[in-house]
């Protein structure tokens, strides 16, 4: 089975907008991924005027959040960076299972990668040894282009959006069959920049 | 057998995803058939298990699109129609009143779904192929992806936004979104489809056929001028100068024809004819309009009942969303349902109407023998006791007159309950006096009309009293200084009907001719006395026919009906002198010593 990769439309963000878009990309994604019986649940971006769709599992949405706030973590440890979040769907298989061993493979059979540059400009947690800066508002040219920058952030997010509906309709054949009882594909969140640095820091 | 259940399995799959897919568009288009809170209900519907998407109960409406079940092949048009009217909506009373032509309500396509199963030409013989057990699985599944995509996409486009506005708020909107479903459609002209974007999703495959789904939808919405209504106040202004409400005497123009625009509510309704009032409701029009504007557009149905839909997810004509459309709702299935301003509005137009019917066709008739009755009698159409008029001129007058300087309020001859029950919509008006005819009988029937405070003609403000008017009577000469329009015959006269029971004095502070000068009042008086019919010969008539004297010290309640005021002042004195004698003799006979005051 072949592994299908979409490799999302890069968005920059500012620190305090992370939580939200990642939010809006990761549950997105994964409402097209949950077959099993899910009662939508629409939600209104704050600081944009865009609309997403949630599973409504409560779960789901305690473990991304989790997920996103290691990636702001690590945002902050590594600021000015281009970022990765990956959201990868598998499937789970008995590799030789034997009286010793009972290894698990998982066949991954789709990957997405949500594609960050954070620009730093505004830490809404100081680190212990970072002064916080406070953005103060300097004047009006700078009011025009945050609000310049903000709308192309969500003329950009939108086309990722649907870039997601566009990519799940085209690419249909590699999805696994749906279990019954089932509602999510496994999956796991990862921050591919963050393993790459954890190596680098070995 | 097995291929031909398989295929039953296919159509049932299409059918019930020609149906899912209407149900995700019109949920995110019309509010009416957006489910108020829909994570409040839990339950599980045998519909919300197709596709494993729970929408929550289907539409009314969708039961009614059954006929795509009789043709898979045809195609299904979903039209999301902006209705906008004029800015007339927006401009003066005086244009509702004249039910102004100018204001139509334009419809535009603002997006058209389409839906559509292909299936091959009958020339390529469709083969039951080894897979085709399993194809309808798998066009399951895909549509199961579909769905979920589409129930996103209709939430990114620019007509949820709107869908939105409406939704959430409950101002009124200058816009409704109401839709149409059918198996064809116009082709949008030229124009029209330079302004329009196309988005088409990856066909389904569901063979033999393939199920095909695109939009075609306004990119942007801007250029329309969607926004709430803010220059028609939500309250309706029910005391406005020359509102019924505030002067029933008022009749209304001939072009007036608001009378059966509206229905109202049948609690409030009490005839037909009873509610005049399309002025303050901009919505009138707008919801006559709009059945015809939608017959006259509507395209044809495969289905009866799109035009039904089509009038019954017309959610708002351009009126507010909840309190004013749903009351101009006014064919079913919609209940109307009074809006906050408008129950008050109505309240107080039926009290003035039924006031004035009720003063117009029952006249007071005032029994002769009253004696051991109360005041009530003299005005059998109001139940308030303390209906009064100006006394007789005597040192009680003069009394009243006192007592009218001391009250607060304007004069109330005659406080009808109607008239109450209007004063509870229109804060704090007051009912201030009771237009007595004279229609040539001398037996006291009187026909009241009540007149407010607020009558222009009259110049009454709120607060002002009778005696205000009553200055005016000083001034200028004219018999009935109650006839503020021209629905008194010219040669009305005032009757003053005096109460003397335990609660005259009171009644008088309260009812009295108010708190203006004293003069205003012996104006009055002097002016009924030289309007008044002559005194009869026998004025024993009077006393066995009307009058007990008050006492005013001694605690016994009496009640002296009406009575005809004398021409003369000396004559009425001497009326009264008689008067009191008799009251002395049936004092005495009681055993009662009453205290009398001679007249200055």
């Amino acid at each position: 089975m072949n592994c299908e990769v979409c490799q999302l439309k890069e968005l920059e963000v500012e620190h305090f907008e992370i939580r939200e878009v990642l939010r809006c990309i990761l549950h997105t994604i994964v409402f097209h991924r949950a077959l099993g019986l899910v009662r939508p649940k629409v939600i209104d971006l704050e600081l944009f005027d865009i609309t997403y769709v949630q599973c409504g599992d409560g779960e789901l949405e305690k473990k991304i959040d989790e997920k996103i706030e290691q990636f702001i973590s690590w945002v902050e440890k590594h600021p000015n960076k281009k970022s990765q979040v990956c959201i990868s769907f598998y499937e789970v298989k008995n590799k030789h299972p034997s009286w010793f061993t009972n290894k698990t493979e998982r066949l991954y059979w789709e990957q997405w990668y949500i594609n960050l540059n954070v620009s730093q400009q505004q830490k809404v947690h100081s680190g212990k040894s970072h002064p916080s800066k406070i953005v103060v508002d300097p004047g009006g040219n700078s009011l025009e282009e945050r609000s310049a920058r903000r709308a192309a952030l969500e003329t950009s997010l939108r086309e990722v959006l649907f870039q997601i509906i566009k990519f799940v309709n085209e690419k249909k054949d590699h999805v696994p069959p749906i279990s019954d009882g089932v509602v999510y594909f496994p999956y796991e969140v990862t921050i591919p920049r963050w393993i790459l640095s954890l190596i680098h820091e070995i | 057998m097995a291929p031909h259940s398989e295929s039953g399995k296919l159509e049932q799959v299409v059918s019930q995803f020609l149906l899912k897919s209407l149900h995700i568009i019109l949920d995110s288009r019309i509010p009416s058939l957006h489910p108020r809170d829909p994570t409040c209900d839990s339950r599980v519907r045998k519909s919300d298990k197709w596709f494993n998407l729970v929408l929550g109960d289907r539409p009314a409406a969708l039961d009614n699109l059954n006929f795509w079940h009789r043709n898979l092949m045809d195609p299904m048009i979903i039209d999301i129609i902006l209705v906008q009217q004029g800015t007339a909506i927006s401009t003066s009373v005086g244009n509702l009143l004249s039910g102004s032509p100018g204001r139509t309500a334009t419809e535009t396509v603002i997006e058209r779904w389409l839906v559509q199963f292909e299936s091959p030409p009958r020339g390529i013989a469709s083969q039951p192929s080894e897979g085709s057990a399993a194809s309808y699985k798998k066009t399951y599944k895909k549509s199961i992806i579909f769905l979920r995509s589409l129930y996103l996409q209709t939430r990114l486009l620019p007509a949820y936004r709107i869908f939105k506005q409406l939704s959430s708020s409950s101002q009124p909107f200058n816009f409704d979104i109401i839709y149409k479903v059918s198996s064809f459609s116009e082709p949008f002209s030229r124009v029209e489809e330079e302004m329009m974007k196309e988005y088409r999703f990856v066909p389904i495959e569901a063979l033999p056929g393939r199920l095909h789904v695109s939009v075609t939808y306004r990119p942007q919405l801007s250029e329309f001028n969607l926004q709430p209504l803010t220059t028609m106040p939500p309250k309706i202004i029910s005391d406005y100068v020359g509102s019924p409400a505030t002067d029933p005497l008022r009749y209304f123009p001939s072009s007036y024809k608001g009378d059966r625009a509206i229905s109202f509510p049948s609690k409030v309704m009490h005839s037909p004819t009873s509610v005049p009032f399309q002025r303050p409701h901009s919505w009138t029009s707008g919801f006559h309009r709009s059945p015809t504007v939608y017959r006259t557009s509507q395209m044809s149905y495969d289905s009866p009942s799109p035009p039904m839909e089509r009038i019954q997810n017309h959610r708002r004509p351009l009126h507010q969303r909840a309190p004013f459309y749903d009351e101009c709702q006014l064919s079913p299935p919609f209940s109307p349902s009074v809006s906050p301003s408008t129950p008050t509005y109505l309240r107080n137009s039926e009290s003035p109407r039924q006031t004035r019917a009720s003063s117009e066709t029952a006249p007071v008739t005032i029994p002769s023998p009253i004696s051991g009755r109360s005041s009530r009698y003299i005005s059998p159409n109001f139940s308030d006791p303390s209906k009064l008029s100006l006394p007789p001129l005597s040192p009680r007058s003069t009394r009243l007159d006192n007592s009218s300087n001391e009250s607060p309020s304007g004069m109330r001859l005659i406080k009808k309950p109607e008239a109450s029950r209007a004063d509870l919509g229109s804060a704090g008006q007051k009912v201030t006096f009771v237009v007595l005819k004279d229609n040539k009988d001398d037996s006291g029937r009187f026909s009241g009309l009540l007149s407010s405070s607020d009558s222009p003609r009259v110049g009454f403000s709120r607060s002002s009293s009778k005696l205000s008017f009553q200055d005016d009577i000083d001034d200028c000469d004219f018999s009935c200084p109650f006839d503020v329009d021209d629905v008194d015959p010219p040669d009305s006269r005032i009757r003053y009907f005096s109460s003397q029971n335990v609660d005259w004095k009171r009644n008088l502070e309260s009812t009295s001719m108010g708190r203006k000068s004293q003069d205003a009042a012996v104006g009055v008086l002097v002016h009924m006395l030289r309007t008044a019919p002559p005194l009869r010969q026998d004025s024993s008539c009077y006393s066995s026919r009307s009058l007990r004297a008050e006492v005013e010290n001694d605690g016994v309640a009496t009640t002296a009906s009406g009575f005809f005021m004398p021409r003369r002042t000396s004559d009425a004195l001497e009326e009264l002198r008689s008067y009191r004698e008799m009251k002395d003799l049936l004092l005495s006979k009681s055993g009662t010593r009453v205290l009398t005051r001679e007249p200055p």
